[in-house]
């Protein structure tokens, strides 16, 4: 699991902040002042043109105290009538083709998508999880962008605005209305999708009797039996009985069955488990040590352009660090449970296929007590996972405990992990080792990457009423997908905005393409390069600036990433996108007000 | 009729511009109105002569160029006038895919009327207007005349003390202008304010108490409908049960008293004949108030 930034608790995040960013409460404040006034400037000019400098200024002051006014005045029965309404409308414009248009889909992943795959829930998860996020995001573009100028086209809003009703009951009735279909096309894609991922991942096995030896211990008593299964689903298990008859399959593919000795050669094989985990990782902070034993922040780099994971080399003293908070028995009362993902870099090829070799020590941050190293093979970019005995002994022999002698008083553990083949290298991200949390349920992370797929609809359909209120349908669609395009690549945005990105604003870019001139080259200097420079940098990039401040990062929203790699989605991470779709439906909804207020209505 | 003004209008100008702001029609000039509570006021005016228009103003549909709509002693732009007032567009503007009765509860809950004074409104405004039979059909199998009908239902909603009618008997058939009339009549003997605008003499001339005349947006004639159809200097005289010879004699018939006296009073001339006049005159020399009188 990829995790570029850490993800802050709730309430830092709503507050305060963190990674470089204001929390998101005070930034809300910024960003809606800086609207208000922005709208203030423009509705003032707008009116002095109108009515002459004084009166517009009268008309400016009125539409905003009545507007208050109006938001004070907001009747529940009304919205909720208005709701009615754009469910109703829905329904006639037969948004129910979207469910035959998923159905279809899915039976298309039936055909193409191959359960023989070395993560199959992966590949499943992610390909119905993208299916339903566009398709519902799809579906809130249309219904949200064509309604409101439907209205105004067949001319029934002059009997909605002529009763009783605050043009901000109109916008937040649509929302709501378009919310409501759009969460139940939602649910029910989403249960569809997860029960088709289990039952296309549902298999079983046979024993293969052939297979079957007993297991005998040193003094001769057989003390079980081993084997493997039947080929299914392109692949088998190996498993060893114990004793009693019973036996976890080898992991294939992701995940295992249980088997039970039901009689001499007959057994019972459970359906696949652990195809849909919820993985609840602690992570620790991560830092390294270079191959001259100098403590470092990152480790070096292999050349790869994406820094996320830096490297250290093997057989050297380089090594990588975690330090974990609250350690103790309250994890795991016998043993502590680890993860490491591993990238492996082979500056040569060795064996192919072959794992690399490292190892593993904890060490107690304070009195620098070590256990014996631990070796591993690790294999690239998988999730292995490790569980650490509480009973330990030290490199010279002597018997520790883990939690007793490793863990600092206030619950510190330092683990570290080091490359052990010359020419080798392993890279390393803070999130690549985390202490193995009980497992979340499946479902419930499922259900709450859904959340944020609808998280995601909510604030395209409140930016499709929104502007709907002024534009014609078609137009308020490109809006509303242009608004999603430039979500997507908020980030780029800021990084050109911000000059962290090659080449220059947009300006500067374009004449680079036409020059042919590469990002890095130096323009040279004159009238024409100062100008490009110039208008970039004090009318572009401004302007990207502000527009990427009201962008929602369209990217950082979707957790299918979560839910296809088999973590859990922390509720943390959902309390911030549900907080985050509301401020954009309060704010969109109060553009949305006055857009509708000032907008004559009849022409 | 008392002296309270409901509806007012000073200097209301609307001049429509295109997209870039260049002015296309100069649909009203510098209209001033006054309808008073209880009465039944007319806007009279061929097509495109700004009826429409004034009515969209009043309802703040639109805004004014210049002068102002007031409403209730409020300005257009309020919403809270709305709670007071019904209006009945030019044609239906609801929604097709609604039923008469979902229409009727749907704008009950606009008014944020509480569920059992908006069944009772729904079931006696559907009673009203003759659609029980249709309560449960979509509108848009509605012929014109039931939709006018739901239409008027639905202004009424609320039980308004100001309905605005945007040519309320267009569209219907002669039976059905009657039964419009006879329950404007009907609003109006309930003390409602009606604003009706038409270009139809027969319905203004039936149900108005005064009527306002425009023309290319110019308001060219106002005042009472009685009083604007008098025609001072002619007498007419209607006799019943009269032989040839009294023909011959009526003067004297009349004189001496001999024949039974019907009728002895100002005769009007039809609402037609003034109208045609007003248009007449005013395509002859436009800018001025027509001069009939
Ligand atoms: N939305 C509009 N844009 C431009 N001109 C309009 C618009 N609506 C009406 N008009 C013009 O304004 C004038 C008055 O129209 P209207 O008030 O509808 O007339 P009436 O209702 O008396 O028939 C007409 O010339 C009409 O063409
Ligand atoms: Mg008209």
């Amino acid at each position: 699991m990829v995790l570029e930034q850490q993800l802050l608790p709730y309430f830092q995040w709503l507050l305060y902040g963190g990674n470089g960013e204001l929390g998101a409460l005070p930034k809300f404040a910024l960003v809606f002042l800086g609207l208000v006034m922005a709208a203030l400037v423009v509705g003032y000019a707008i009116a002095a043109a109108r009515h002459g400098l004084l009166r517009g200024g009268d008309v400016t002051y009125h539409t905003i105290v009545d507007g208050l006014r109006e938001i004070v005045d907001t009747s529940p029965r009304r919205i909720w009538a208005l709701a009615r309404l754009a469910i109703k409308e829905s329904l006639r414009r037969r948004v129910g083709v979207a469910l035959g248009v998923y159905f279809l889909i899915l039976l298309f992943a039936n055909w193409c998508l191959s359960t023989n795959h070395q993560d199959p829930a992966r590949l499943y998860l992610s390909f119905v999880l993208t299916a339903t996020t566009y398709l519902v995001i799809g579906v809130a573009v249309l219904l949200s962008a064509f309604s409101l100028p439907g209205d105004f086209k067949t001319k029934t809003i002059y009997t909605v605005v002529t009763k009783p009703v605050r043009a901000g009951e109109i916008i937040l009735g649509r929302i709501i209305g378009f919310a409501i279909v759009m969460t139940v096309l939602l649910a029910l894609m989403s249960v569809a999708s997860y029960v088709f991922v289990v039952r296309s991942l549902n298999h079983s096995h046979d024993v293969e009797v052939d297979s079957l030896e007993k297991i005998v211990d040193a003094s001769g008593n057989v003390t079980g039996r081993s084997g493997r299964t039947t080929a299914s689903a392109g692949h088998f298990h190996e498993f060893r009985l114990d004793a009693e008859g019973f036996a976890t399959t080898s992991t294939v593919n992701g995940h295992t069955h249980e088997v039970e000795a039901v009689g001499d050669n007959s057994f019972r094989i459970s359906g696949p488990n652990g195809f849909i985990r919820a993985r609840v990782p602690q992570y620790g902070k991560l830092r390294f040590i270079d191959r001259s034993g100098a403590a470092k922040d990152r480790g070096i780099s292999v050349g790869n352009e994406w820094t996320y994971r830096s490297f250290i080399d093997g057989n050297t003293p380089a090594t990588a660090i975690w330090t974990f908070d609250d350690v103790g028995p309250h994890v795991r009362e016998d043993y502590l449970p680890l993860a490491l993902i591993v990238r492996v870099f082979r500056t040569h090829k060795g064996v192919v296929g072959r794992p690399i070799q490292g190892e593993l020590r904890v060490r107690n941050p304070d009195t620098g007590a070590t256990s014996d190293p631990f070796p591993f093979d690790a294999m690239d970019q998988q999730v292995d996972e490790y569980n650490i005995n509480r009973e330990l002994t030290t490199n010279n022999g002597q018997p520790i405990d883990l939690y007793d002698d490793l863990v600092t008083k206030d619950g510190r553990l330092e683990v570290l992990v080091k490359c052990l083949e010359r020419g080798q290298y392993f890279g390393f991200a803070q999130a690549d080792c985390y202490i193995r949390m009980p497992d979340g349920s499946p479902a419930a992370s499922y259900a709450k990457v859904c959340v944020s797929i609808w998280v995601q609809a909510v604030i395209v359909i409140a930016v499709g009423v929104t502007i709907s209120t002024v534009v014609s349908g078609p137009v308020a669609l490109l809006f509303a997908a242009g608004f999603i395009i430039l979500g997507l690549w908020r980030q780029d945005f800021v990084d050109i905005a911000t000059g962290k990105s090659y080449g220059g604003g947009p300006a500067e870019s374009v004449y680079r393409i036409l020059t042919q001139a590469n990002v890095m080259v130096r323009l040279e200097e004159g009238v024409l390069t100062t100008l490009l420079v110039g208008f970039d940098r004090f009318f572009a990039k401004p302007i990207m600036w502000a527009v990427a401040q009201f962008l929602p990062d369209f990217s950082a929203f979707s957790t299918v990433g979560y839910a296809a790699e088999g973590y859990n989605v922390p509720w943390d991470r959902v309390f911030q996108d549900v907080t985050t779709c509301l401020a954009y439906v309060v704010g969109l909804a109060l553009i949305g007000y006055f857009l509708l207020r000032t907008r004559e209505v009849a022409r | 009729m008392s002296d309270e003004i409901v509806l007012q209008t000073r200097a209301l100008t609307k001049v429509y511009r295109d997209f870039w702001g260049r002015q296309k029609v100069r649909a009203l000039k510098a209209l001033d109105l006054e309808v008073y509570r209880g009465e039944v006021f007319g806007l009279l005016g061929p097509n495109g002569s700004g009826k429409t228009t004034t009515i969209k103003l009043l309802l703040g549909l639109l805004f004014p160029t210049e002068g102002e709509a007031l409403v209730f002693g409020k300005p257009a732009s309020d919403v809270g006038k709305n709670e007071r007032l019904g209006y009945l567009p030019e044609e239906s503007y609801l929604y097709r895919f609604l039923t008469a009765e979902e229409t009727l509860d749907f704008y009950g809950r606009l008014f944020d009327m509480s569920p059992t004074v908006r069944n009772e409104r729904v079931d006696s405004l559907i009673k009203l207007v003759g659609l029980e039979r249709a309560r449960k059909r979509q509108l848009q199998e509605y012929s014109k005349g039931m939709t006018r009908r739901i239409g008027l239902a639905q202004a009424l909603i609320n039980d308004p003390e100001l309905i605005l009618l945007d040519e309320p008997t267009s569209g219907l058939d002669p039976i059905g202008t009657r039964e419009m009339k006879d329950m404007i009549l009907r609003l109006k003997d309930e003390g409602k304010t009606i604003v009706m605008c038409s270009h139809l003499l027969a319905d203004v001339q039936d149900v108005c108490d005064r009527i306002a005349i425009l023309h290319q947006g110019e308001l060219k004639e106002l005042g009472r409908v009685d009083e604007l159809l008098t025609v001072a200097d002619v007498t007419q005289i209607r006799a019943r049960n009269l032989t040839t010879d009294c023909q011959n004699e009526i003067r004297d018939v009349i004189a001496r008293h001999h024949g039974e006296l019907l009728a002895m009073d100002n005769p009007t001339t039809t609402l037609e004949e003034l109208f045609l006049t007003i248009v007449r005159d005013s395509e002859a020399r436009p800018g001025r108030r027509a001069g009939v009188r």
